[in-house]
């Protein structure tokens, strides 16, 4: 009778021949597509062209005998999958879709990704926005990301409302009388008194706190791994959108919650300070309000918020080619069609010119949202991103949200909101 | 068998050798094993793999500092001492609880209510056990989707509260009501599996026990508690012990309930409803933090055994005069019992 030990040596034995097996299935060249005649390419779904990846799938134009296949990965995976597959060193896709917050997530390892500039990007940078162009780069100076697409951001206002209390409701108006935070604050207080139906200003004060961060060039983490958090750049954000909070000018709900799309729909919150993606999913939510709308200037400017990159992994089999293919996608011709196919917003700023940009809107009432995303994508701030921002911004929405919600005294949740990311930073090496 | 062992062996008389020889177990018998080790080595090929490796890596993983591509960093136990001093994490783990408590205890009452009256004389008991088997296999985000919108401050549920005369309750925004509505949809996931666990339980109850109930004139109630609920004992240890495990490891609830754009997945207002797996799914796989994630999984797996011994001791060792300390004193009175 065999004992039981030796049983599970014998057992563990085959497991360890079984591992070896499968270890041995990896590619040697650990791309996802290695041995096959196309590039291999993982995006989400939304972020690219359709049309441009089929054609890209029978032959990228202009680049001969180079096919690139895409696949879609869920949005929330991508980024863990790409990390996975990176830490295998096995199935790595030659490039990759990388979202605008993640990129710097990447910047710890730019290793793992091939520096565009030994690629010739230099040759197309005119062609870009700048600070879109500049956030493509680590802090070590290697470029790790082509241009996607942009997230100008805008004030979304309810023109209707905005004249019955009285206030200017042009966009032109608007954006002189509203130039900044204060006064759109002040504006919300007339709204509130003038306007039957009472609308509040803002869904809730997490956007104007994101929108104010984002208009700042500084984040939470700055370039020499300091924190930055506790300090006036983003204590103005807090208290901006605390007194909003303070003049009951939140209606205090989530965006995207059913609560969110009935007032949304039944005119309860006048304005929305967001990115211009966010026109088709408010067109969706509100579709009875259409004609009401109008787009202007953010007050204190615009930012961006939003977007994405292209990277090429180092398992990247053409280098050579897969660039030749992103300079063709990502061309001002080809960043036009995505914009009319997938509502992608052009990083090519000679894109905004184009007649099939300036379509009137009817939903904003045959205004053309491009007058007021052009500007706004061309004025954006430089911002710097480290790879802790999630880490170290989590805290702060989530108190803001405690002081909305639960009342929370607002300089408790500073001090608390300021002692968690500390702390939290400090496992990262971030002082 | 024999002649399948020995190919050459032809005659009658030699069969009985080949049983002979392996009896006296000769160098090179052990061979004879080699066939059916192979037959089951798949599952331990892909345990191996798919199950150990991964149990041996993650405790690896909670001593390095690593984001998931580059070099690991040796850190030692200080994962596990950052954690013990993380106020958040701690803050998960009592709502872990919390609404582990809110949901088992009414979902394991009202499961065994289910199964009783499943049990007892009804028209389409198939029908009904399918129905009650149906939320268990529904998507989770799905009906967490649903659920929302239930629990919305305009929802159904503030609705019926209001059509009685009540006022609505923040659902969503309010302690108490984020923990009762994770709750709620724990309770409407897992009541009809438990019921149907119950339920084989109180059928496997010989029917002289309820006969004789019947005729000393015990009404239902009577019948569930003195002649069900002590019988069904080991059902309900185990279906205690899954819900322990199930109930410790709340995750998609919150993770949808509570998702926004611009506050990530936060466990909702003051983060009640962030659990233990949400958090170390939000360190680990939003912010890469691969080592502080594995410490909280090994932290998590430790609350898990404590409980699930504390569990099996409360529910087993109920009755007092047989009561022994321990395992083993468990397993002797289950020996007495089975003997009987």
């Amino acid at each position: 009778m065999m004992s039981r030990r030796r049983f599970l040596g014998a057992s563990l034995g085959g497991a360890g021949a079984g591992l070896l097996t499968l270890s041995g299935c990896g590619t040697a060249e650990g791309s996802a597509s290695a041995g096959s005649g196309h590039l291999s390419l993982w995006y989400w779904k939304g972020s690219l062209s359709d049309r441009l990846l089929a054609t890209a799938a029978r032959g990228v134009p202009g680049v001969p005998g180079l096919k690139v296949k895409g696949s879609q990965v869920p949005d929330g995976d991508i980024d863990s999958k790409v990390r996975t597959s990176l830490a295998a060193r096995a199935y790595v896709p030659d490039l990759t879709v990388v979202n605008n917050d993640n990129l710097a997530t990447f910047f710890p390892d730019e290793d793992e990704f091939l520096d565009l500039r030994t690629l010739g990007a230099q040759s197309v940078r005119d062609q870009y926005l700048d600070w879109k162009w500049k956030a493509c780069f680590t802090p070590t100076g290697r470029m790790i990301g082509f241009p996607l697409d942009a997230g100008p951001t805008a004030l979304y206002y309810r023109r209707d409302l905005f004249d019955q209390a009285g206030l200017p409701h042009e966009p032109v108006d608007v954006a002189e009388e509203l130039s900044s935070w204060e006064d759109f604050i002040a504006a919300g207080r007339t709204l509130r008194r003038k306007v039957p139906g009472t609308p509040y200003l803002v869904s809730n004060i997490g956007n104007v706190f994101q929108q104010v961060l984002l208009q700042s060039p500084k984040q939470f983490v700055d370039a020499d791994n300091r924190f930055i958090g506790d300090q006036e750049h983003i204590r103005r954000a807090w208290d901006l959108s605390v007194d909003i909070l303070r003049q009951g000018l939140s209606a205090r709900i989530t965006d995207g919650t059913p609560d969110f799309n009935a007032a949304m729909s039944g005119g309860r919150v006048a304005t929305m300070t967001t990115a211009v993606w966010a026109i088709n999913s408010l067109k969706d939510t509100a579709p009875k309000t259409s004609g009401s709308w109008r787009l202007t200037t953010l007050p204190d400017g615009p930012c961006n918020y939003g977007g994405s990159y292209v990277t090429l992994t180092r398992y990247c089999r053409e280098p050579e080619a897969a660039f030749a293919f992103l300079k063709w996608l990502l061309s001002p011709a080809n960043q036009l069609e995505s914009y009319q196919e997938m509502a992608l917003f052009p990083t090519t700023p000679a894109s905004y010119a184009d007649p099939a940009m300036h379509k009137p809107d009817p939903f904003f009432g045959g205004q053309q949202p491009i007058d007021v995303f052009g500007p706004a994508a061309r004025k954006a701030p430089v911002v710097y991103f480290s790879p802790y921002e999630e880490t170290a911004n989590t805290p702060f929405f989530q108190e803001l949200t405690n002081v909305e919600t639960l009342g929370k005294n607002p300089e408790r949740a500073w001090r608390d909101a300021v002692n968690t990311a500390g702390t939290a930073l400090t496992r990262l090496g971030v002082s | 068998m024999a002649t399948v062992l020995d190919p050459a062996g032809a005659s009658a008389a030699d069969e009985r050798r080949p049983v002979r020889r392996s009896e006296s177990a000769p160098p090179g018998g052990r061979r004879r094993f080699l066939p059916p080790l192979l037959a089951i080595s798949p599952f331990y090929v892909l345990f191996a793999v798919f199950g150990a490796f991964p149990v041996v890596f993650s405790m690896y993983l909670s001593f390095q500092d690593w984001d998931g591509i580059g070099d690991m960093r040796f850190v030692g136990l200080k994962q596990y001492g950052w954690l013990l001093q993380d106020t958040v994490f701690w803050h998960a783990v009592l709502n872990t609880f919390e609404i582990w408590f809110l949901s088992t205890v009414p979902m394991l009452f009202l499961a065994l209510v289910l199964a009783f009256l499943l049990h007892s004389q009804v028209r389409f008991a198939g029908a009904y056990r399918v129905a009650y088997f149906i939320p268990n296999v529904t998507s989770m985000v799905a009906m967490t989707i649903v659920f929302g919108s239930v629990f919305a401050q305009a929802g159904l549920a503030n609705a019926l509260l209001r059509a009685v005369g009540l006022d609505g309750i923040g659902w969503l925004s309010s302690e108490w009501g984020i923990k009762s509505s994770v709750s709620v949809m724990i309770i409407w996931r897992w009541v009809g599996y438990n019921a149907l666990i119950f339920l084989a339980g109180i059928q496997a109850i010989p029917t002289e026990h309820f006969e004789a109930a019947r005729v000393d004139g015990a009404n239902s109630r009577q019948t569930l508690f003195r002649v069900v609920v002590p019988q069904l004992r080991p059902v309900v240890l185990f279906a205690a012990v899954t819900s322990t495990i199930n109930g410790l490891q709340i995750f998609t609830e919150s993770q949808v309930l509570f998702q926004s754009t611009d506050v990530g997945t936060t466990g909702g207002p003051g983060q009640e409803g962030m659990t233990i797996v949400l958090y170390l799914w939000q360190k680990a796989f939003k912010e890469h933090q691969f080592g502080y994630g594995a410490a909280m999984g090994w932290l998590l797996f430790a609350i898990i055994a404590v409980f699930t011994i504390i569990n099996w001791r409360l529910v087993s060792g109920s009755d007092r005069d047989d009561r022994r300390p321990g395992i083993a004193g468990l397993l002797r009175r289950k020996g007495a019992r089975d003997g009987r």
